[in-house]
């Protein structure tokens, strides 16, 4: 009897390590493709994301992700201005800074390619140490800030400051923040100026009016709806946008604070891929104070 | 007097017996080791002659996650040859001595920095993508001139030979559809897949580059 069930038991075990064992041999290869496949979307994903150029094996492709995106407003003519990612706040308080007016605001950040430049500088001297052939100069790119600093400080009027910065961009050798670009294609120096001087008050003990800046009523471009529901009155703007228009501009024009610019631009997401790329006659929904 | 000639002797025999032992990791059968110059600097390869030394460390690893280490194709791309160690010794005692080639190190400086190929120069693939805006200048210091209408000409522009750290790192391959894309000939264009870590499995020289990165 003992035997039996010795024989049982071991028989047991043996099937049961079959059992095991069998799916154990064959998880790896049903499980292949799945994981190549997860391998996939993951690349697929990571790639067009913009990874800080310090990650090893990673690189930062910001133009093949905004190409597809340029091409759906066939409108669009006017020349690309180059745009950076600071924001205006920053621009305006390394304008202040080179004035000798301190903000407290975060210094404007280095910009990528600042360490591209680092980079490259580096690399082109170690092919000359190789090569002995003279390696080409990298000039200096000028900043916003710095040719507004400089302007500011001959005393130069608000429309040369206008012509120099709109001259500079032109040739894309300057990069100005996205909210500045207008909707025929230019750098809107007077909400540049404007921010500049509103900072410089607050900087130096001032109020700053942040209300609406014009008589929303009777401005070209803005529409209001009453909508009736059925306990509430809402109220819905839309704004078009006029030629010359930029978005920090609008946010001047609704909310009177530069800044405001992002309430406009994530309430219209759907239809402006980036603060940028507002065109003339694009009508752009505007949020209510919250 | 004699005597302490005929220790020395000894010393001696032993110490050559020694050397003669020393040499038997040598590169092929017809060399030991190999010097060059390029640009004024000597450079020169050999192998470790410690027949009981191994791999240790980073370089020991077999397995790191794929992605981003994932095994990369024998071919980067179409007319780029894939080249092997005594091919790359080639490109550096010819190529690279003329001054009609370089070498060039695709991985980031604090890799390069370790250890290197020895000749090798810095150019991390990162450099090289359209990303930077001032790639041109790189571009243009390895030969390629800038024409009349914005333009690169790449007639003059040297033979490059791209390594990074092995079969398993993406960056040479990268680097290299990178210079594809601005237009550089792929006949110019090589690729030593086995990179650092085939470099010193067989024990071949790594130079440790000084004011460089």
């Amino acid at each position: 009897m003992i035997r039996m069930t010795l024989a049982f038991f071991v028989f047991a075990l043996v099937l049961c390590a079959f059992i095991i064992l069998r799916p154990g041999r064959d998880a790896p290869r049903a499980q292949a493709p799945d994981m190549t496949q997860d391998v996939e979307v993951t690349r697929a994903v990571m790639d067009p994301l913009l990874t800080p150029p310090a990650a090893p094996e990673t690189v930062v492709v910001a133009e093949p992700v905004a190409a597809p995106v340029v091409a759906a407003p066939a409108m669009r003519i006017t020349p690309q201005i180059a745009t950076i990612d600071s924001s205006m706040q920053a621009t305006t308080a390394a304008v202040l800074a080179g004035l000798g007016v301190q903000t407290g605001a975060e210094p404007l950040p280095t910009p990528a390619t600042d360490e591209m430049r680092d980079a490259t500088v580096a690399i082109l001297s170690n092919i000359t140490a190789r090569t002995g052939a003279p390696a080409p100069e990298i000039t200096q790119r000028p900043t916003l800030d710095a040719i507004v600093v400089q302007a500011l400080q001959e005393g130069q009027s608000d429309d040369y400051i206008d012509a120099l910065i709109n001259a500079a961009a032109a040739t894309g050798d300057l990069a100005v923040p996205e909210i500045l670009v207008t909707s025929d294609g230019r750098v809107d120096t007077a909400v540049l100026l404007a921010d500049i001087v509103a900072q410089a008050t607050v900087a130096t003990g001032g109020q700053i009016n942040s209300s609406p800046a014009i008589d929303l009523d009777d401005s070209a471009g803005v529409e209001v709806r009453i909508v009736q529901r059925a306990d509430e009155t809402v109220q819905a703007r839309f704004y078009t946008v006029q030629a010359g228009d930029s978005l920090g501009a609008i946010a001047i024009k609704f909310f009177g604070d530069v800044n405001r610019y992002t309430t406009i631009f994530e309430a219209n997401r759907g239809t402006l891929s980036s603060p940028d790329r507002i065109r003339t006659g694009q009508r752009l929904v505007i949020p209510n104070e919250a | 007097m004699m005597r302490y000639a005929a220790a020395i002797g000894l010393v001696l025999g032993i110490f050559t017996a020694d050397m003669a032992l020393a040499q038997d990791v040598r590169i092929t059968p017809a060399r030991a080791q190999t010097s060059f110059e390029i640009n004024g600097q000597t450079f020169t390869i050999a192998r470790n002659q410690d027949t009981s030394d191994t791999l240790t460390g980073e370089f020991a690893r077999t397995s790191r996650e794929c992605p981003p280490f994932c095994i990369t194709p024998m071919i980067v791309a179409e007319g780029v040859a894939t080249l092997g160690e005594l091919e790359v010794i080639r490109f550096l005692e010819q190529d690279a001595v003329a001054g009609a080639g370089l070498l060039i190190d695709s991985r980031l400086p604090d890799w390069f920095v370790q250890g290197t190929i020895p000749g090798a120069v810095n150019v991390p693939f990162q450099t090289l993508d359209m990303a930077n805006p001032y790639r041109d200048h790189i571009l243009r210091a390895l030969g390629a001139v800038k024409l009349a209408d914005g333009t690169l000409d790449f007639g003059q522009a040297r033979a490059l030979l791209l390594f990074s750290n092995g079969a398993w790192s993406d960056q040479s391959p990268r680097a290299i559809r990178s210079l594809l894309d601005a237009g550089y000939p792929a006949s110019k264009l090589s690729h030593y897949r086995g990179g650092m870590q085939s470099w010193r499995a067989l024990g071949l020289t790594v130079a440790i580059p000084r004011n460089e990165g």
